[in-house]
């Protein structure tokens, strides 16, 4: 909310500086968005009267101007605009000045002559025609009004003010006005809020047979409120009401219009003033559109309604959308003579449904959109009334039109003083509460420890204890609240089994070299098909959101892998050589779409690596290590992603379930990321790792015996799996095999094609006796026997 | 053969002191005492001695034999002490050379300093709680006092995903859950994503995080949620921070306050962080609306409580000085390396 601080002084009295209020304002729920100084863009510039011009001596294109700027002596000034005479009022700016325009003016010469500063045109002065008459004609700005020489050139142009824009919350619509301000202000600082009087006299009539009203719904419109006035003189508003609409981002049109906007900045009530030669029938009926039905607003926009818009129309159609803006053919005109002012509620909910469905948003619709007060509408009228009173443009008519369904009872909230200081945690003395109450203009007695305080019509917000409580505390200040320790039951905090896995599965990662990242949960609908995941794939189904920033945005994602390729492909194209990265989070997967209730948020795990170090074993490598963490011993098959190499990708599968589908990217994909080299991901059931339970560790006997190893050396078909070798080295090793590793595999020269060479390392040991060579020997002639069963033999 | 011994005792003293090395050594010792050294030689001529003479050049020879051994012994260890300090004067290295490292990897910046706000709140006693992202209408909004086209609906541009689900605007949803579920003394707090259509830009992102907090109790009051706040505003910005209450509005708080603490930077003087205010705004609290308290069958005159909202967001770009949020979500290797 802009308001102008001279606007303001006229309702309330600040004995203090603009910070000094700023501030009090502050600390009673105000925020101050902005101040705008108007005055400091001008220094020094004065309305000076032309007194006596005579051609310069030495130039024949200047004059040299004896000026009267209101102080002693005429100064002289020598000018070479053309579009000067003697008595003309004109803006001075004197030596030692300053412009909007940042130049400053000091007295010199021109060809030998004195000059004691400078005369201005409206462009020297940065002033568009809107903001002063004839500020864009060529030459000196000739002054139009009649002020007396020496008069500060910004209280001519109305910038002797302050701007001070209030950010109003949501619960306080009836401070979107300068009287709602005011009122505030007067609170903050114990000054008097001077609440203007309405002050006009009638001409007569009966405002009945000019028009009727008939309100057809009550539900969206509780109160319309109108009157006539005849006999109006349209013309420009006067500057002074004129400087306080364009400082509060208005822009002034005529007196009528400018008297409507007046009064809405002033009050929070929006008015509408329809031209009564345009209202077909000399009937206004408040009511829902009919399906269909069109109407052309005042900015000339065509809007097509529907029956949830309450519209304002005549005996034909509708010539206004409630609350939010008049239509063209009912405006105010130059030759406007008989006007129907409005003044309503109109629901705040309904309101804003429609000025959202149609897109158009005014100051009216604005004000509406928060709630106004049911009780203001008679008096903005009032206002607007005496506004056209004083300005004498019109004859107000006898009589008045309250379309009205009943007007709510004043209401009284019973507190008690105790149960206010119970929520705060003070002990702020009931007297106290009842002052500050007052003067927020809540009528409040006290009797015992009962507060008994009558609602204004204007704070529908305050509804009970806390709300009276607040009241009490924005004003009393919220320095009086000191920080105590929480009472109560000593209760124990912890962190949720699932936040506890997940900080298990990143030190894991961590302690492997990875980086966590983070990405947005929504991601372009394309992903998939990017990723070549098949149609009926149950990751097709994802959620879409139905207002998306854009397409990039526009799905919950099913899965991690394609958030993870963009940012390693980010990271790549900026010439990062190696990176290591994972992601710990969620994918929605929902049962269908659209959906119908809450899809499962999955947690899930994505790793990402691309560097010279890494290959297809070093991303195995990690997801065994997550894996392993919670005690998971997979068994690894081959998996058909359509977004990994075919014959370098695996699926980790533990009780029939894939955990991990993990790999190489295939070429095809990574190309489309602009990767040139090679990239691994994998992607992991964070919830089944969560499910899983980790056994608590028991300790086993050290080994006090020494171990014999043995080194099998095999060779066998390049295609056969090395996991099935191990396998049948453990089942037929007999009972002290501690361990094999497989140490080498060799494909080359040295053995025959389509052969390769794989050797394992075994390790045998007893926990009761050293073993001999003997007691291993029948194991291993029995692991070579059954390996030449499938085709290995001993390499020679 | 006294003389003999005496002399040959003398010579090889004598040239023990020349000896430099082990191998100079060795030989020595073999000329000396070897099965063909001049000792042995020596004792071979025992035998045309006079039967009485023998054990006192018996006795002679060992004592000999046994002087040189030790001598012998002595001047190995002197060798053997040179040649290890030599070693380790050769095995000295360049300490200024770098460390061979591991490389580890890290947190996200974002999940560091969720940690941290973790650690204060659970030594508190708060449990952690998560609540879910795809929220209905009525947890983000209605029981939260903000019934539809509510003007406090403005200010939260939502993400729609059906008429009744929508991406949840704030933790605050996961309140009501709690709530629902949990019967006072409740003490939680709720980290997680929340989603607004905001454009992206220097600070705002249609993604982000906050961390809910929420106590209802007998005879909760605003001080104690001053406290709370105190405790937890000197553990993330140091101990001389300072918190103020400023009024404000949140449908589902009354009375609700935005959070300032003093600008750690200026001292509360005025200066570029705090765009010369000397606070900074950090969170929005307030006392839980009696309708959300009721609405969740928590009945307002018996309970009250509090809560609060910390945008993580803002919390880790002001604590890390990180001038952009976008980078929270480019995920740039050198960017993240910069938190591990």
């Amino acid at each position: 909310m802009k308001v102008s601080l001279n606007w303001l002084r006229r309702y309330v009295d600040i004995p203090v500086s603009v910070e000094e209020l700023c501030d009090k304002m502050l600390q009673a729920g105000f925020e101050v968005e902005s101040v705008e100084d108007l005055s400091k863009s001008m220094e020094n510039v004065v309305v000076g009267r032309i007194e006596r011009m005579e051609k310069h001596p030495n130039a024949d294109r200047l004059q040299v101007c004896r000026v009267d700027v209101g102080a002693g002596e005429p100064v002289q000034v020598v000018t070479g605009a053309g579009n000067v005479f003697e008595g003309a009022l004109v803006p001075v700016a004197l030596h030692g000045s300053r412009l909007p325009n940042g130049m400053q003016i000091k007295k010199g010469e021109l060809r030998g002559v004195e000059s004691l500063g400078m005369l201005c045109s409206g462009q020297e002065l940065c002033l568009k025609e809107s903001d002063y008459r004839g500020a864009e004609a060529d030459g000196i700005l000739i002054l139009l009004d009649d002020y007396p020489p020496g008069t500060d050139m910004r209280a001519v142009l109305g910038l002797d003010d302050v701007i001070i824009d209030f950010s109003v919350t949501a619960n306080r619509p009836d401070c979107q006005s300068i009287l709602g301000i005011a009122r505030e202000v007067s609170v903050v600082l114990k000054t008097e809020f001077k609440k203007p009087a309405p002050l006009y006299k009638t001409k007569g009539g009966d405002i009945n047979s000019y028009i009727s009203v008939e309100v057809r719904d009550y539900e969206l419109c509780p109160r319309y409120f109108g009157r006539v006035v005849t006999n109006v003189r349209i013309g420009p508003s006067p500057d002074g009401m004129q400087k306080f609409l364009k400082a509060c981002g208005m822009r002034p049109i005529n007196n009528i219009v400018d008297i409507t906007n007046f009064v809405l900045l002033e009050t929070g009530q929006p008015m509408h003033a329809f031209d009564l030669r345009d209202v077909r029938g000399h009937r206004i009926i408040v009511r829902r559109a009919e399906n269909g039905e069109k109407i052309t607003t005042l900015d000339g926009k065509e809007h097509t309604l529907s029956p949830e818009m309450l519209v304002i129309a005549d005996a034909e159609r509708p010539s206004c959308l409630a609350g939010i803006m008049g239509g063209l053919d009912s405006e105010i005109k130059d030759d406007t003579t008989e006007i129907f002012f409005e003044s309503a509620k109109f629901r705040r909910d309904s309101v804003r449904h429609t000025a959202r469905t149609l897109g158009v948003r005014t100051e009216s619709s604005a004000r509406f959109e928060k709630g106004t007060d049911i009780y203001n509408v008679e008096y903005a009228m009032e206002r607007a009334l005496s506004l056209i009173y004083e300005l004498g443009v019109g004859d107000i008519v006898e009589g008045v039109i309250d379309c009205n369904d009943g007007l709510p009872q004043e209401r009284v909230l019973k507190v008690t003083v105790s149960g206010v200081n119970s929520l705060l945690g003070l002990e702020i003395p009931g007297e106290t509460m009842v002052e500050i109450l007052n003067r927020l203009s809540i009528k409040t007695s006290l009797s015992g420890n009962t507060l008994t305080c009558v609602i204004p019509s204007f704070r529908d917000d305050i509804e009970g204890r806390a709300d009276i409580a607040e009241e009490v505390m924005r004003i009393y200040g919220y320095h009086h609240i000191v920080g105590t320790p929480m009472k109560g039951l000593v209760v124990r905090g912890r962190k949720s089994h699932e936040r506890l896995c997940g900080d298990r599965i990143k030190n894991c990662l961590v302690a492997q070299g990875l980086h966590e990242i983070a990405t947005y949960s929504f991601i372009s609908e394309k992903a998939l098909d990017i990723l070549g995941i098949e149609q009926d794939d149950p990751r097709r189904r994802a959620i879409r959101i139905l207002n998306p920033l854009g397409e990039e945005y526009s799905v919950m994602r099913t899965q991690l892998v394609y958030s993870m390729l963009n940012v390693m492909s980010i990271n790549y194209s900026r010439k990062i050589p190696a990176v290591r990265f994972f992601e710990l989070s969620k994918v929605f997967v929902p049962d269908s779409v659209p959906i119908t209730k809450q899809p499962e948020e999955r947690p899930a795990l994505s790793i990402g690596l691309y560097g010279e170090q890494e290959d297809f074993f070093t991303l195995k490598g990690i997801v065994e290590a997550v894996l392993a963490e919670f005690n998971i011993v997979p068994e690894y098959q081959r998996s058909g992603e359509p977004h990994l190499h075919p014959g370098r990708q695996a699926a980790a599968v533990a009780d029939g379930r894939a955990i991990a589908v993990f790999g190489e990217v295939h070429p095809d994909t990574s190309e489309k990321f602009g990767f040139n080299n090679r990239v691994y991901v994998a992607e992991i059931r964070a919830d089944i790792l969560m499910a899983a339970k980790k056994p608590l560790a028991v300790y086993k006997p050290l080994p006090r015996f020494p171990a014999i190893e043995r080194d099998l050396a095999l060779v066998c078909d390049v295609g056969m799996p090395v996991a099935e070798i191990e396998k049948v080295i453990r089942e037929h090793s007999g009972e002290y095999l501690e361990s094999v590793q497989l140490f080498d595999v060799y494909q080359g020269t040295q053995i025959e094609k389509g052969k390769k060479s794989v050797a394992y390392r075994l390790v045998f040991r007893s926990p009761e006796f050293t073993l001999k060579d003997e007691d291993v020997e029948p194991a291993m002639n029995r692991v070579i026997e059954e390996l030449s069963g499938k085709g290995c033999y001993l390499r020679s | 053969m006294k003389e003999k011994l005496e002399q040959l005792r003398a010579q090889a003293l004598d040239s023990l002191k020349g000896i430099k090395d082990k191998k100079g050594l060795d030989e020595l010792r073999i000329k000396i005492m070897g099965k063909k050294g001049q000792l042995t030689e020596i004792l071979r001529g025992m035998g045309a001695l006079p039967a009485e003479e023998r054990p006192k050049i018996g006795q002679l020879v060992n004592r000999i034999r046994q002087e040189l051994e030790e001598r012998f012994g002595e001047v190995e260890a002197e060798i053997e002490e040179r040649l290890k300090k030599e070693r380790l004067a050769f095995e000295t290295v360049d300490i200024t050379m770098p460390g061979k490292k591991r490389r580890t990897g890290g947190l996200h910046p974002l999940s560091s300093v969720l940690e941290v706000l973790i650690d204060i709140f659970v030594s508190m006693g708060f449990d952690v709680v998560d609540g879910p992202e795809v929220e209905t209408d009525y947890y983000n909004f209605e029981a939260l006092n903000v019934p539809k086209d509510h003007p406090a609906r403005d200010t939260q541009d939502t993400f729609y995903l059906t008429d009744k689900f929508l991406l949840r605007t704030q933790t605050s949803s996961a309140q009501i859950r709690v709530m629902e579920n949990r019967k006072p003394p409740i003490r939680i707090i709720s980290p997680g994503r929340v989603y607004r259509a905001d454009e992206v830009d220097a600070t705002h992102s249609p993604v982000f995080h906050q961390v809910e907090g929420l106590v209802v109790d007998r005879g909760i009051t605003m001080c104690d949620l001053k406290g709370v706040l105190e405790q937890f505003a000197r553990e993330i910005y140091g101990p001389e921070t300072k918190v103020r209450f400023r009024p404000s509005f949140f449908p589902f708080t009354e009375p609700s306050v935005e959070v300032d603490v003093s600008c750690g930077e200026c001292g509360g003087q005025g200066c570029r962080v705090c765009k010369d205010a000397g606070w900074i705004e950090i969170l929005g609290a307030g006392m839980v609306h009696p309708n959300v308290l009721a609405g969740c069958g928590i009945d307002p005159e018996i309970y009250s409580g509090f809560a609060f909202g910390i945008g993580l967001d803002r919390l880790t770009t002001t604590r890390h000085k990180i001038s952009d949020i976008r980078l929270l979500f480019e995920n740039d290797l050198r960017f993240l390396e910069q938190f591990s």
